[in-house]
C-alpha cells in the first residue's frame, strides 16, 4: 500500500486530506480525498486504465489531467461521457468505464487493434457510404450503412443514457464587467490585477478549481521556489482587490460579437458582456508522435506535475522524460524531488540549451540523452501500461538511427511544445500563422476590445508572461478611458518552447496523431495521398480533430504533416475552424429557464372554469370551444346553433386595438387603409382593409370614428403588432399630426351575439338607447354596461344581432360576470374561436391569413367594394392598380358539398385537369346549412356560381364541390341588422 | 373583520389569483395586497408586489411637457429618467414627448384622479391607456440587479442604473419598462409590462427571485399606516 | 450577441431590435412607370458597403435609422428619422409630384 501513499504537503493543492471519499470504479471500491478528481483518486490507488479507445479499443489512461483529452471519459449512473480528470469524486458514486465489450480490463473488442490495417483511414466512410455502383441502381440494392450501423454504433458507443432522468434546474444570468480575463495563469492574474488597480471592474474566469494556471503545477526555476511564491503573492492581491470577481470551475465556451461570452459554471450559464476582453487562455502541451504513444503511463509532463502538485499523487516509480524544450528538465527535477526515479531525459534537441538546468539535473544523477527520441513504447501484457521504451538517436528530421537501446520505465513524460489555446480568439476572427523559427502558431487580426496575453500570445518566460499580462491590461484600460497617453510596452519573447518535428513514424504504426479517433500518422498522410489536400477536407475524411478533444493535440501535428505531404507551409495549411462551444455543453445550459411568453385575457380563468378547450393564437391563449377535445364537432355545432337561436358570448379581447388621434387622424386612416375615411361619420364603423406595398391584403378590422379627430380601429389578433409598427414607420416619414397608440391590452372585449343579445344588454345599461333606430347596425356608441365604461360596436361578423363591447381591461372579468348574470334568463352561453370561425364562414366572411396568403390582392377576395381608387394614395394603391389591370388567375369562392361527402381540410388542393388551380382555405360542416361549406381559391374559369370543381382530399380521393353565392346563410343580412 | 376580496370590485388586477392567501385591502376603488404572511424584512431582502390597481396616467405629444408644468408636476430633462413629485407621484419621461405619472403609494391615487379630470390642451397632447394596457409590478430588496440579470440583458447595477433611471427593455422576452426608485429606503424596481402578460412575468420573476428567498409581499411591507379600508 | 446603439435608449442587445428594411425613396405612385414602381417594391440594392436602414427598438416601439456596413457589420451611426424626414409629406393626384421638387416633397427629404 505504501507504494500508493500520497506525497507530502505542499503537494496536493486541491485535496482535503482530512475528508475521505469512497466510490466505486468498474465495480471495485476505492478511496480518495475530497477535492480529488475521479482520475486522480484512481491514480492514487495505482489504477491507470480509465477507458478504451474509440476505434481499436486500446487501453487509455490520463493524458493531460486537465480535462483536455478524451482518454478519461467515464460513465456515471446518471450521466455519460464525464471527464474523469475534471469531475470530482463524491461519496458512493458509481463510476464505470465506457466503450468495452466484457470488462474494461479485458475488452474482447481489443482484438480490433489487430485488424487496424483492414480499417484504413476513412474506413467507415468508404465502406458504407461509397457511391453505389451503377449496376446496383438497377438491382435497387441500397447502400449497406443501414444494415451495419447498429453493430458499428455498438462497437463505437460512448456511454449509456439514463432514460429515467429528472429535469434539473439550470438557468442563465447576465454579468457586466469592464474587463473579463479568461484564464488565471500568470498572464491572466497580472492582467486582472493591473486592470483592477486601474479602476476597472474585472471578472477573472478560471476553468480549474484553483487559480494560478501553470503557477499551480509548473516549475519555473531550478530551485523550484519561484512559482509558489509568486502564486501566493498574486492570489493574496487578487483576494484583497474588491474590483475583481473570480469565477472558478467556469469555462468560457465561446466568443460572440461585442465581447459576448457564454461562461458555464455548474448549472448556470453566465452571459457575460465585457467592454474589454483579455484572453490569457494559455496553451496546450503537445505530445510526441511515436509508436504506442497512447499507452497508459505515457502522458504530458504537465499531467505528471499536475498529479503531484494538485493531488499529491506519484505519477510513476521510474520515469523517462521525452522533451524538446527546457520544461522537460524542470519536470524531471520535480519528479526526482518527489521521489520518482528519473531514468533519463531524452532531449530531441541536438544539444542542451540551459546549462543551469542541465547541471541541476546531472547533479541529481539523471542521465541526459540529447539528439534522441523515444521510437517505440513497449507495453505490459494487453497493452495495459508502458513497461519500457526504445530510445534511438535522431538521424534527420523525423528519422531515427537503426539501432537504439531499451530503457525500463513505467512513466513517460512528453514535452514536445505547446499549442496556443486559440479557439476563442479564432472565433473572434483572429488568424493563425505559423512561425517556422519558433515552430509555433501565433495570432493576429483580433477585433477591437479583444486582447491576448501570455503563452497564447507566444510569450513564454515567466517575467515576460507577467509583463505581457500587464501590457494587455494597459491596452484595455486605455480603451476604457481609465488611463491616457500611456506607453504600452512591447514584449518580445525569444524563448523557444516548440520542437519543430516531434513526429517519428514507425513501420508498425500505432504512432497516434489523434487519440480520440485512433488516427495514426499514416492515416493523415494517406488522406493527403487520396487527394484531400485541404486540412478541412482531411478532417472530414479522416475525422481528425472531430473527437471530444477537438484537435487540442492533433491540430498541430496534422497541420505539420499535411504541410509536409503537400509541400506547403504550415501557415498555408492552417488548422480547421474553431467554432463554439469550446468544450461540450449540455442542452440544459443552452435552454436555461426557457422563457416562452404567453398572454391571457382578463377572462381567461372564467374560460377555464367553464371547461374551455384552449388554443394558442399567436402568444395568446383563446378558448376554441367549451368542452373536451374529443367533442370538438359536437361542441361547435351546439354553440353555433345556440348563437343562431338564443344568445352567446365570445371573448374577443385578443383583437388588436389601435387609437388614432389628432387633426390628421382621418388623413392618416385614409393613407393606411384601402377604404375612404375622410367622410366617415362620427358614431359609425367602417370595414378597414390593409394592403402592403405589394398590394397584398395583410390585415383587416373595423374602424370606429369616435370624433372628428379620433378613430379606434381593430386589427387581427396576430396582425396588430405589425400593423402598429407599420403605422409608426409610415408616420415617421409622413409626419402627420396624429398620435398612434396600440391599445390591444388596454381593452377587454366580447362579442355578444344572437337574437336575444339586445335583451341581455338592455338589463345592463341605463345610458345607451339600444333600439335599432337609435343604435342601428354598424353604429358606434359609448355608455356604461353594468356600471363599466364601455365602447359598443354593432357588428355582424357572425351574422346575428350582435354587439362588441370593449371595456378597459381592469373591468374585463367583471363585465364577463355581469353578462352571464344578466343573460341567465336567456340561456346565455359562451362560444369559442372555432365556433366563431364556423359562424362567420356561414356568412362568407374571410379571415385574413386563414383565407388569404402572401399573394392575395383585394380583387381575388371580391373586396373591390372596400377599396377606394379615387383617393390619391393608400399604401399598396399602385400595386393594386397594376395587379388588377392584369388578367386574374384565381378567385376565392364559396363552395358546398353534401354533408356525407369526405370533408376537405384546409390546404387541400383544387384541381383543374392535371393542374393545381387553387386550394381550400376554410371548410366545416354547417348545422345551419346542413352541408359541408367552405372557401377555396379556384381558377378564374372555375369560379362561376353553379360550376363544379374537384378537390383532392386525403388518401388520393377526390370530391366534387359546387361553387355557390356567398353568404351561405341569410343572404339579405336580415338577422344582423335587426 | 370581513375579508376584502378582489372579486368584490369591478376593477381587478391581472394577477390577483396568484395571491391567494394574502390579505387584501381596499385602495383606489379596488383590492390591493396589504400583506402576504410576511413582513418588511422580506421586502428588504427580495419581494414582489402587485400595484396594478393603483392609478397612473400617461400623456404624449408636443404639448405634453408643458401640460405637466401647468399642473405643477416636475418634468425630467431627458428621456428614460423620472422625477418624484411633491405628492410622491413618479413622473416618468419615456421619450421626448411621452410621460407617465404613477400614483404615490400613500394617497390612494387621489392626485392622479384629479389629474385625469384636468382639461388637456386642445392639440398635440393625448392621454394614454397605461392604466389598462400595463400591469405595475414592483420588485424590492437588496438583490434587484442580480435577480433582473437572470431575465434581462441590460446592466441594472447601481452604477449603470442609479435611482432615477428608466430602462425600456426586454425582461423574460417581453417588453417591460423598468424604473429604479426607492420607497422608505428600500430599493425598488417598478416593472410596467403588458397587462395580458402579467401572470407570465409574475411567475418568471418569482422563479428568478427564488435563489434569494424572494416571495410576494404586500404594500404594508413598504409603507406603514396606509389609508384605505382593511 | 451584437450591440446596437439606440438613439433613444442607448446600447442594447441586437435582440431588442427589429430590422425594417432599407430606407428608400418612394417614386411618385401616381405618375411613375410600372417598372419604377416594381423596382421600388421588389428590389433592394443589397450592396457591399454602407447601407441606410430602418430599425425598430421593439420595447419602446421607436423607429430610427442606422447606417451599417454590410461587409464588416459595423454599425456606423444611428439617428432619429426626423434628421431625414423633416416635413409633412403630401400626396396629390396632380402631376407636379413627378417633378424633382415634388419628389423631394414626397420623400420628405430636405434638400
Amino acid at each position: 500500500m505504501s507504494e500508493h501513499a500520497r506525497l507530502e504537503s505542499p503537494m496536493g493543492l486541491m485535496i482535503d486530506r482530512n475528508t475521505q471519499v469512497s466510490f466505486s470504479f468498474d465495480g471495485k471500491k476505492y478511496q480518495g480525498f475530497r477535492g480529488d478528481s475521479i482520475a486522480s483518486a484512481l491514480a492514487a490507488n495505482g489504477r491507470w486504465l480509465l477507458s478504451r479507445s474509440f476505434k481499436y479499443h486500446r487501453p487509455r489512461g490520463p493524458l493531460t489531467m486537465a480535462g483536455q483529452d478524451a482518454n478519461t471519459l467515464v460513465q456515471l449512473d446518471k450521466e455519460a461521457n464525464v471527464l474523469a480528470d475534471r469531475a470530482l469524486v463524491e461519496n458512493n458514486i458509481k463510476v464505470n468505464g465506457q466503450n468495452y465489450n466484457g470488462s474494461l480490463e479485458n475488452d474482447r473488442d481489443a482484438v480490433l487493434g489487430h485488424f487496424s490495417r483492414f480499417m484504413p483511414v476513412g474506413f467507415y466512410y468508404r465502406s458504407f457510404f461509397k457511391p453505389l455502383p451503377l449496376a446496383s441502381l438497377f438491382s435497387k440494392r441500397s447502400d449497406s450503412w443501414p444494415m451495419w450501423e447498429p453493430t458499428i454504433r455498438k462497437k463505437a458507443g460512448l456511454g449509456v443514457l439514463d432514460l429515467d432522468f429528472q429535469p434539473q434546474y439550470y438557468d442563465k444570468a447576465y454579468l457586466f464587467h469592464d474587463v473579463v480575463v479568461v484564464g488565471s495563469g500568470p498572464a491572466g492574474l497580472s492582467a486582472a490585477l493591473k486592470a483592477a488597480e486601474g479602476g476597472a471592474s474585472v471578472l477573472l474566469v478560471e476553468e480549474q478549481p484553483l487559480l494560478g494556471g501553470a503557477l499551480s503545477y509548473h516549475r519555473f526555476d531550478a530551485e523550484g521556489i519561484q512559482a509558489d511564491q509568486l502564486r501566493a503573492q498574486l492570489l493574496s492581491k487578487v483576494e484583497c482587490n474588491s474590483n475583481i470577481k473570480v469565477l472558478k470551475n467556469a469555462t468560457c465556451n465561446g466568443w460572440f460579437a461585442d465581447n459576448y461570452l457564454p461562461i458555464i459554471q455548474g448549472k448556470r450559464m453566465y452571459k457575460v458582456r465585457a467592454r474589454e476582453c483579455i484572453v490569457a487562455s494559455g496553451s496546450f502541451e503537445q505530445h510526441v508522435v511515436f509508436r504506442n504513444n497512447d499507452l497508459p503511463g505515457i502522458m504530458m509532463s504537465s499531467s505528471a506535475t499536475r498529479l503531484m502538485k494538485h493531488y499529491a499523487v506519484k505519477p510513476g516509480q521510474r520515469a523517462l522524460v521525452l522533451t524538446g524544450n527546457d520544461d522537460g528538465y524542470l519536470a524531471a527535477l520535480d519528479l526526482h524531488d518527489q521521489g520518482v526515479e528519473v531514468a533519463a531525459i531524452v532531449d530531441m534537441r541536438a544539444s542542451v540549451e540551459s546549462e543551469v538546468l542541465a547541471s541541476a539535473v546531472k547533479g541529481r544523477g539523471i542521465e541526459i540523452l540529447t539528439g534522441h527520441t523515444v521510437y517505440e513504447a513497449i507495453p505490459t501484457k494487453g497493452n495495459k501500461h508502458v513497461r519500457a521504451v526504445e530510445v534511438r538517436a535522431i538521424a534527420a528530421r523525423g528519422i531515427v538511427e537503426l539501432d537504439g537501446r531499451t530503457i525500463d520505465c513505467d512513466l513517460v513524460c512528453m514535452s514536445a511544445g505547446y499549442m496556443p489555446v486559440y479557439q476563442l480568439l479564432c472565433q473572434a476572427g483572429g488568424q493563425l500563422s505559423y512561425n517556422d523559427q519558433a515552430a509555433e502558431f501565433s495570432l493576429s487580426k483580433l477585433p477591437q476590445h479583444l486582447h491576448v496575453a501570455g503563452s497564447v500570445n507566444g510569450v513564454h518566460g515567466l517575467s515576460d508572461v507577467m509583463a505581457d499580462g500587464e501590457r494587455a491590461a494597459l491596452q484595455a484600460l486605455e480603451a476604457l478611458g481609465l488611463v491616457q497617453d500611456v506607453e504600452v510596452p512591447k514584449i518580445n519573447c525569444d524563448r523557444r518552447v516548440n520542437f519543430e518535428w516531434p513526429i517519428f513514424s514507425h513501420p508498425k504504426g500505432k504512432d497516434f496523431v489523434d487519440f480520440d479517433e485512433d488516427l495514426q500518422l499514416k492515416d493523415i498522410v494517406n488522406a493527403t495521398r487520396l487527394g484531400y489536400r485541404d486540412v478541412q477536407l482531411v478532417k472530414r475524411f479522416s475525422t481528425v480533430g472531430m473527437g471530444p478533444s477537438q484537435g487540442r493535440h492533433s491540430a498541430l501535428p496534422t497541420a505539420r504533416l499535411v504541410a509536409k505531404a503537400t509541400n506547403r507551409s504550415v501557415t498555408e495549411t492552417g488548422v480547421t475552424t474553431a467554432r463554439p462551444p469550446f468544450s461540450p455543453e449540455k442542452l440544459a445550459h443552452v435552454a436555461g429557464r426557457i422563457f416562452d411568453p404567453y398572454r391571457r385575457t382578463t377572462m381567461h380563468h372564467r374560460h377555464n372554469a367553464l371547461g374551455a378547450k384552449m388554443m394558442p393564437a399567436g402568444n395568446w391563449q383563446r378558448p376554441a370551444f367549451y368542452g373536451s377535445a374529443q367533442d370538438r364537432d359536437r361542441c361547435m355545432q351546439a354553440e353555433s346553433t345556440h348563437v343562431r337561436n338564443k344568445v352567446g358570448v365570445i371573448d374577443v379581447s385578443t383583437l388588436g386595438g389601435i387609437e388614432l388621434r389628432g387633426s390628421d387622424a382621418a388623413e392618416f386612416m385614409n393613407r393606411i387603409y384601402t377604404f375612404a375615411f375622410l367622410k366617415q361619420p362620427v358614431g359609425k364603423t367602417r370595414y378597414a382593409v390593409l394592403t402592403n406595398e405589394h398590394g397584398v391584403v395583410i390585415d383587416d378590422g373595423v374602424a370606429c370614428r369616435i370624433s372628428d379627430d379620433h378613430f379606434y380601429v381593430t386589427a387581427t389578433t396576430g396582425g396588430v403588432e405589425r400593423v402598429y409598427r407599420e403605422m409608426l414607420k409610415w408616420n415617421a416619414q409622413w409626419r402627420l399630426d396624429v398620435d398612434i397608440a396600440n391599445v390591444t391590452s388596454a381593452f377587454s372585449a366580447v362579442n355578444l351575439a344572437g337574437p336575444h343579445s339586445r335583451k341581455v344588454l338592455e338589463k345592463l345599461t341605463a345610458d345607451v338607447d339600444l333600439s335599432s333606430e337609435a343604435f342601428p347596425y354598424l353604429a358606434y356608441r359609448e355608455g356604461h354596461i353594468a356600471n363599466i365604461p364601455a365602447r359598443l360596436l354593432r357588428v355582424g361578423f357572425v351574422g346575428e344581432l350582435g354587439y362588441e363591447i370593449h371595456v378597459p381591461s381592469r373591468y374585463g372579468e367583471a363585465l364577463w360576470d355581469a353578462l352571464f348574470q344578466a343573460g341567465e334568463e336567456f340561456d346565455i352561453r359562451p362560444f369559442g374561436v372555432e365556433t366563431q370561425r364556423l359562424l362567420r364562414l356561414e356568412k362568407g366572411h374571410i379571415i385574413v391569413s386563414q383565407d388569404t396568403d402572401g399573394m392575395s390582392h383585394p380583387g381575388e377576395l371580391s373586396l373591390e367594394w372596400a377599396v377606394n381608387r379615387k383617393k390619391p394614395f393608400f399604401v399598396g394603391r399602385r400595386s393594386v392598380d397594376i395587379v388588377m389591370a392584369q388578367p386574374q388567375t384565381r378567385k376565392l369562392v364559396g363552395f358546398t358539398l353534401p354533408k356525407d361527402a369526405i370533408k376537405p381540410e384546409e390546404g387541400h388542393l383544387v384541381l383543374k385537369g392535371k393542374d393545381i388551380s387553387g386550394n381550400v382555405t376554410s371548410c366545416e360542416y354547417s348545422p345551419t346549412v346542413d352541408a359541408i361549406i367552405g372557401l377555396a381559391y379556384v381558377g378564374e374559369d372555375q369560379c362561376q356560381t353553379g360550376s363544379r370543381f374537384p378537390i383532392r382530399v386525403d388518401n388520393g380521393f377526390q370530391v366534387e364541390a359546387e361553387v355557390v353565392d356567398l353568404p351561405f346563410f341569410d343572404p339579405n343580412n336580415d338577422r344582423q341588422t335587426l | 373583520m370581513s375579508a376584502i376580496s378582489p372579486e368584490s370590485f369591478l376593477k381587478r388586477s391581472a394577477v390577483y389569483r396568484n395571491l391567494t392567501g394574502a390579505r387584501f385591502k381596499e385602495m383606489a376603488g379596488s383590492a390591493i395586497v396589504a400583506a402576504n404572511n410576511n413582513g418588511s424584512d422580506k421586502a428588504t431582502r427580495s419581494g414582489l408586489l402587485d400595484l396594478s390597481t393603483l392609478p397612473r396616467v400617461g400623456y404624449r405629444g408636443g404639448n405634453a411637457a408643458s401640460f405637466l408644468e401647468t399642473v405643477d408636476l416636475p418634468v425630467p430633462s431627458k428621456p428614460n429618467q423620472f422625477l418624484q413629485a411633491s405628492g410622491g407621484e413618479l413622473v416618468l419621461r419615456l421619450s421626448p414627448q411621452e410621460f407617465w405619472v404613477l400614483s404615490a403609494l400613500r394617497d390612494e391615487g387621489e392626485n392622479i384622479e384629479a389629474l385625469r379630470r384636468r382639461q388637456l390642451p386642445t392639440s398635440d397632447c393625448y392621454s394614454l391607456y397605461c392604466q389598462d394596457s400595463h400591469a405595475w409590478l414592483v420588485m424590492t430588496g437588496e438583490h434587484l440587479p442580480q435577480t433582473l440579470a437572470k431575465v434581462c440583458g441590460v446592466d441594472l447595477s447601481d452604477e449603470a442604473f442609479p435611482v432615477g433611471a428608466i430602462a425600456q427593455t426586454s425582461v423574460a422576452r417581453i417588453n417591460v419598462i423598468v424604473v429604479h426608485h426607492e420607497v422608505n429606503n428600500i430599493p425598488c424596481f417598478s416593472l410596467l409590462c403588458d397587462s395580458a402578460a402579467a401572470e407570465y412575468l409574475w411567475d418568471c420573476l418569482l422563479d428568478a427571485m427564488g435563489e434569494f428567498g424572494g416571495e410576494a409581499v404586500g404594500i404594508e411591507c413598504l409603507v406603514q399606516n396606509l389609508s384605505g379600508k382593511n | 450577441m451584437k450591440i446596437m446603439h439606440c438613439p433613444l435608449n442607448g446600447p442594447r442587445n441586437i435582440s431588442e431590435f427589429v430590422h425594417g428594411g432599407e430606407v428608400k425613396a418612394m417614386p411618385d405612385p401616381a405618375n411613375c412607370t410600372d417598372h419604377d414602381w416594381a423596382d421600388y417594391v421588389f428590389y433592394t440594392d443589397n450592396k457591399a458597403g454602407v447601407v441606410v436602414e430602418w430599425w425598430l427598438h421593439a420595447p419602446s416601439s421607436y423607429w430610427f435609422i442606422a447606417e451599417r456596413h454590410t461587409v464588416t457589420d459595423d454599425i456606423i451611426r444611428t439617428y432619429d428619422p426626423s434628421e431625414v424626414f423633416k416635413q409633412r409629406v403630401e400626396f396629390s393626384t396632380e402631376s407636379d409630384v413627378s417633378t424633382e421638387a415634388g419628389q423631394m416633397k414626397l420623400k420628405g427629404v430636405g434638400a
